[in-house]
C-alpha cells in the first residue's frame, strides 16, 4: 500500500507540470475508487478521536487474545491498576466497601471457620457426654412437674428462637420485609423498624466513631435484637433466648445475599417495597428456632434406652427410701427426745448438735456433778456408735452442785444442813463450835461460786456452856443462921457445882476461852448490914475455898459478899430467910474470838 | 404501598407530638410531655389512587440543651416545620431548621410549615408579613390547632401529595 501511496504523491508532483498524461489519466479512471478509499483511509489514521474508537473496538478481543499468549499485558497494567485502586480508596473507601462486601463475608467466614473446626470438634464431644446425664434429668422432670416431655426440652434447651427478623432500608429506616415465627405477627413492624432506626441513629451518634461502629445488638426484657448491617439495608433479629454465635453468620448470609440480589433495588429504593417480597426466603431462613438439636437427639436416644432400666430402678429405689425414711424418722425422733432430755439436765449444757456423716454430734459442757450424758444415750435407745460426743468439764451454777460442792469441802456433821441459793450456802442446825470454826476457813475453797453463810446455825459447844452456867447458877447453897460453915446437907450440892464446873472449864478451853466464877454470900435481913456483910463475905470465902479446891485450871473464883442487899427473894417468912443465907455463883466465860456464849 | 418518613421539627413546646397525636389518634391533651430522643408514628393516607403510609419522626424539640441531631433526618422524603404562633422566635428557629434539614436531606425533598396554636388567636405573635415573606419563597404554610384539629389533616396531606410528586 505504501508503494502505492508512494506512486501516487509521485504523480500529483507531476500532474501540475504537464498536461494530463493519458496513462495518467487511465490510471486516475481505473482507481478512482481506490484512491478515495485510500484518502479515508489516511484520514482515519491521522484523526486520534475516530483511532480511539477503532482501537476500542477490538480492545477486548486484543486484551483476551494477549493474555491467552504470555502474561507481558498484565505486568503492563499491574501499576495502573494498583495506581486506580490506590486512588480510589483514598478519594471513598466505602465504594471499594460497598462493591467487596457480597464477597468478603464469605471468604472472611469460610477462613475462620476453617480454623475453629477441630477447635469445636472437641468440644463437642465434651457437650455429648454431659447432655446424656441432661437428658434423664429432663425426663425426671417432666415426671415430677407433670408437664409434656417436649416442653421440658423446649423450657431448658430452647437457646433462642428468631421471633421476627425485619428488613430495613438503611438510609430511611423504612421497612422492606418482614417476617415472624408466630402466626398473628406484629401489629406495626414498620413502626417498629423506624424506631429501631431512630435508636441505631441515636446509639450511633452518641458513641459510634467511624461510619461503621454501630449498634450491634441490645436486649428488651426477655428478647434480645440482633442487627446485622450491611451498606443499604440492615437486618434486625428478635431473639428471645440466648442465640449462638452462629445465628450471627445465619443473619450475615442472608444480608450479603440480599444485597447480592437487590443491590440496585435497594439504592434506587424510593418507598415501595413490593421489590423486596423476594428477599422473604432469606428472611425465613432466620427464622429458625434452634434448639440443641443435635445434642438432644443423641441424649434422647439413649435416655430412651435407660428410662426403662430407670423405671425399675425406681421403684426399687422408692421402697428403699420408705425404709430407710421409716428408721430415719425413728432415729431422728429418738434424737431429739435425747436433746430434750439433755437440755433438761443440770450440769450439762449443749453448744452444737446435729448430723454429720452419717452419725449424729453433740458437743457441750458438762458439770463433773452431772448426770453421764453418753450413759443417757441407752435410756434413750441410741446406741453409742451412733452418735459422737464431745463433753468438755465445766462448773455449773446450778444450786444443787454448789451445795454438793460444799458439802465435799465442808464435811458437815449430820447435825447440820447445806442448802445452796441466791449465790451463797447456807449452814442451818447446829454443829460443834470446832467444826464452824473449821467451816468458816474451808468454804474459802467456793468463795468464787457462793458466799458461804453460818448466821442459822447454832454452836453445840456454846449451848452447852450455856446450859451449865444456868445450871451452875441456879444451885445455891444455904448455910445455917449467923453460920459461915458448910452444912453437911449441901455436900450433895457441893458436888455437883464442883463437877458442873470441871465440865464448864474443859468445854471453855474447847473454845479458847476461860471461865471465871463470882462466888455471892449472902446474908437475911433479920441481922444489921454490917453484920450480915461480914457474914456473907465469909461465906463467899468458904464456898470459893471449896470449889477452887476440886477445880485443877481454867476456872478462877472471885468470892464477894453483898449482905442482905440483894437478896435472892423478898423475905415474908423464914423460908425465905433460909433462901437468902446463902452463896449462889455466876459464871462468866471470858475472851477468845468468835461468838459470846454468855446471856 | 408506598412508604415514606417524614420528620417533625421545631422548636421545644411547639406542637409536633400534639400535630401527631391528632392527626394519627384525633387525640388532644392539654398537658405537655417533652419528647425525648425519637417516637415514631404511622398514619397511612390515600394520595390520589394509591395507599401512603406515613412513618411519622417525632423528633424532640431542639433548645439551648440539646441540639437537633441532624442524622435522624436521614432518608425522609419530607419534613414539617412546626412553629408556635403565640411564640415569635419560633418562626425564626424554623428558617434556621429549614436551613439545616435542606444541608442534610436537599433541596427538593418538600416540606410544609405548621403554624400552630392557631386556637389561641388572642395570643398570636407571629406577624403576617413575616409569614407573607416565607409564602412567597415557596413554602407551603398552614395555619394548624392541634387541639381543634383544624388544618392538621390538610397539612399532613398536603405534603403527602407533594411526596408523591402530584400537584397540590
Amino acid at each position: 500500500m505504501d508503494a502505492f501511496v508512494g506512486k501516487g504523491n509521485g504523480a500529483d508532483e507531476t500532474a501540475p507540470v504537464a498536461a494530463p498524461d493519458p496513462i495518467e489519466e487511465l490510471r486516475r479512471l481505473l482507481l478512482v475508487a481506490e484512491h478515495s478509499q485510500v484518502a479515508k483511509i489516511q484520514e482515519r489514521l491521522d484523526d486520534p478521536e475516530i483511532h480511539a474508537e477503532d482501537v476500542s473496538r477490538v480492545l477486548p478481543e486484543a486484551i483476551a487474545l494477549r493474555a491467552t499468549k504470555d502474561r507481558d499485558l498484565t505486568r503492563a497494567m499491574l501499576p495502573t491498576v494498583e495506581e486506580a485502586i490506590l486512588s480510589s480508596v483514598r478519594k471513598d473507601p466505602h465504594v471499594l466497601v460497598d462493591a467487596l462486601f457480597p464477597v468478603m463475608g464469605p471468604a472472611i467466614r469460610k477462613a475462620i471457620s476453617s480454623a475453629l473446626a477441630s477447635m469445636i470438634e472437641s468440644l463437642n464431644e465434651t457437650l455429648e457426654k454431659s447432655f446424656s446425664v441432661q437428658g434423664l434429668k429432663w425426663r425426671w422432670e417432666a415426671w415430677r412437674t407433670g408437664k409434656p416431655l417436649p416442653e421440658i426440652i423446649l423450657l431448658r434447651t430452647l437457646v433462642y428462637r428468631v421471633e421476627q427478623v425485619f428488613l430495613i432500608h438503611r438510609k430511611t429506616g423504612l421497612l422492606l420485609q418482614h417476617v415472624s415465627a408466630t402466626s398473628g405477627g406484629v401489629q406495626d413492624a414498620d413502626m417498629i423498624s423506624g424506631m429501631l432506626t431512630a435508636i441505631r441513629d441515636f446509639v450511633h451518634d452518641s458513641f459510634g466513631g467511624s461510619r461503621e461502629d454501630s449498634l450491634d445488638s441490645f436486649r428488651v426484657g426477655e428478647f434480645t435484637v440482633r442487627i446485622e448491617q450491611g451498606p443499604q439495608a440492615v437486618l434486625a433479629a428478635v431473639i428471645r433466648g440466648n442465640a449462638p454465635p452462629e445465628l450471627r453468620s445465619t443473619l450475615t448470609r442472608a444480608i450479603e445475599a440480599i444485597h447480592l440480589e437487590q443491590g440496585e433495588a435497594l439504592a434506587n429504593f424510593e418507598g415501595d417495597a413490593t421489590p423486596f417480597e423476594r428477599s422473604r426466603p432469606h428472611l425465613e431462613e432466620c427464622l429458625k428456632t434452634q434448639q440443641r438439636s443435635r445434642a438432644e437427639r443423641g441424649a434422647g436416644a439413649r435416655s430412651r434406652r435407660a428410662i426403662a432400666f430407670l423405671r425399675g430402678a425406681l421403684a426399687v429405689l422408692l421402697i428403699g427410701i420408705a425404709v430407710w425414711s421409716f428408721f430415719a424418722i425413728r432415729r431422728s425422733r429418738r434424737w431429739n427426745a435425747y436433746l430434750e432430755r439433755l437440755a433438761g439436765e443440770p450440769g450439762i449444757a449443749v453448744i452444737g448438735s446435729g448430723r454429720r456423716g452419717g452419725r449424729y454430734f453433740v458437743r457441750g459442757l458438762r458439770d463433773p456433778l452431772a448426770v453421764d450424758p453418753v450413759a443417757m444415750l441407752a435410756e434413750s435407745k441410741l446406741s453409742r456408735e451412733s452418735v459422737s460426743s464431745d463433753w468438755k468439764p465445766y462448773q455449773a451454777l446450778v444450786p444443787e452442785f454448789i451445795a454438793a460442792r460444799a458439802r465435799d469441802v465442808l464435811e458437815p456433821p449430820r447435825t447440820v444442813t447445806l442448802t445452796a441459793g441466791d449465790g451463797k450456802v447456807m449452814a442451818t442446825g447446829s454443829a460443834p463450835h470446832r467444826w464452824i470454826e473449821e467451816a468458816r476457813a474451808r468454804s474459802r475453797a467456793f468463795a468464787g461460786l457462793a458466799r458461804y453463810d453460818d448466821a442459822r446455825l447454832a454452836d453445840d459447844d456454846g449451848r452447852e456452856l450455856e446450859a451449865l452456867s444456868k445450871a451452875i447458877e441456879g444451885r445455891p447453897i444455904s448455910f445455917d443462921l449467923a453460920s459461915a460453915e458448910l452444912r453437911p446437907e449441901e455436900s450433895d450440892t457441893l458436888a455437883t457445882l464442883s463437877r458442873d464446873l470441871s465440865r464448864l472449864a474443859q468445854l471453855a478451853a474447847a473454845v479458847g476461852r476461860t471461865v471465871r466464877v463470882e462466888v455471892i454470900g449472902r446474908g437475911d435481913s433479920s441481922g444489921t448490914p454490917e453484920a450480915n456483910l461480914a457474914i456473907s463475905r465469909l461465906r463467899a470465902e468458904r464456898v470459893a475455898r471449896a470449889l477452887s479446891s476440886t477445880q485443877e485450871s481454867g476456872v478462877t473464883f472471885a468470892a464477894r459478899g453483898v449482905g442482905s442487899s440483894e437478896p435472892l427473894r423478898p423475905e415474908i417468912d423464914e423460908k425465905d430467910r433460909e433462901l437468902n443465907r446463902s452463896v449462889t455463883l455466876r459464871v462468866l466465860v471470858e475472851g477468845g474470838p468468835g461468838r459470846s456464849v454468855t446471856r | 404501598m408506598i412508604q415514606k418518613k417524614v420528620c417533625m421539627l421545631g422548636t421545644y413546646a411547639v406542637g409536633k407530638t400534639s400535630l401527631v397525636s391528632r392527626f394519627v389518634r384525633s387525640l388532644f391533651a392539654e398537658k405537655y410531655h417533652s419528647t425525648v430522643g425519637v417516637k415514631v408514628d404511622k398514619k397511612v393516607v390515600a394520595v390520589g389512587e394509591e395507599q401512603m403510609n406515613l412513618l411519622l419522626w417525632d423528633l424532640y424539640g431542639e433548645d439551648d440543651f440539646q441540639k437537633l441531631r441532624t442524622s435522624y433526618l436521614r432518608g425522609s422524603s419530607g419534613y414539617i416545620l412546626v412553629v408556635d404562633g403565640t411564640r415569635h422566635e419560633t418562626l425564626e428557629k424554623a428558617v434556621i431548621l429549614q436551613n439545616r434539614a435542606r444541608e442534610a436531606v436537599g433541596a427538593t425533598v418538600p416540606f410544609v410549615l405548621a403554624l400552630n396554636k392557631a386556637d389561641l388567636a388572642d395570643k398570636w405573635e407571629v406577624e403576617d408579613s413575616a409569614v407573607e415573606e416565607l409564602v412567597k419563597q415557596g413554602w407551603p404554610t398552614f395555619k394548624t390547632s392541634a387541639k381543634t384539629g383544624a388544618g392538621v389533616e390538610q397539612m399532613f396531606l398536603t405534603l403527602a401529595r407533594r411526596m408523591a410528586g402530584l400537584s397540590t
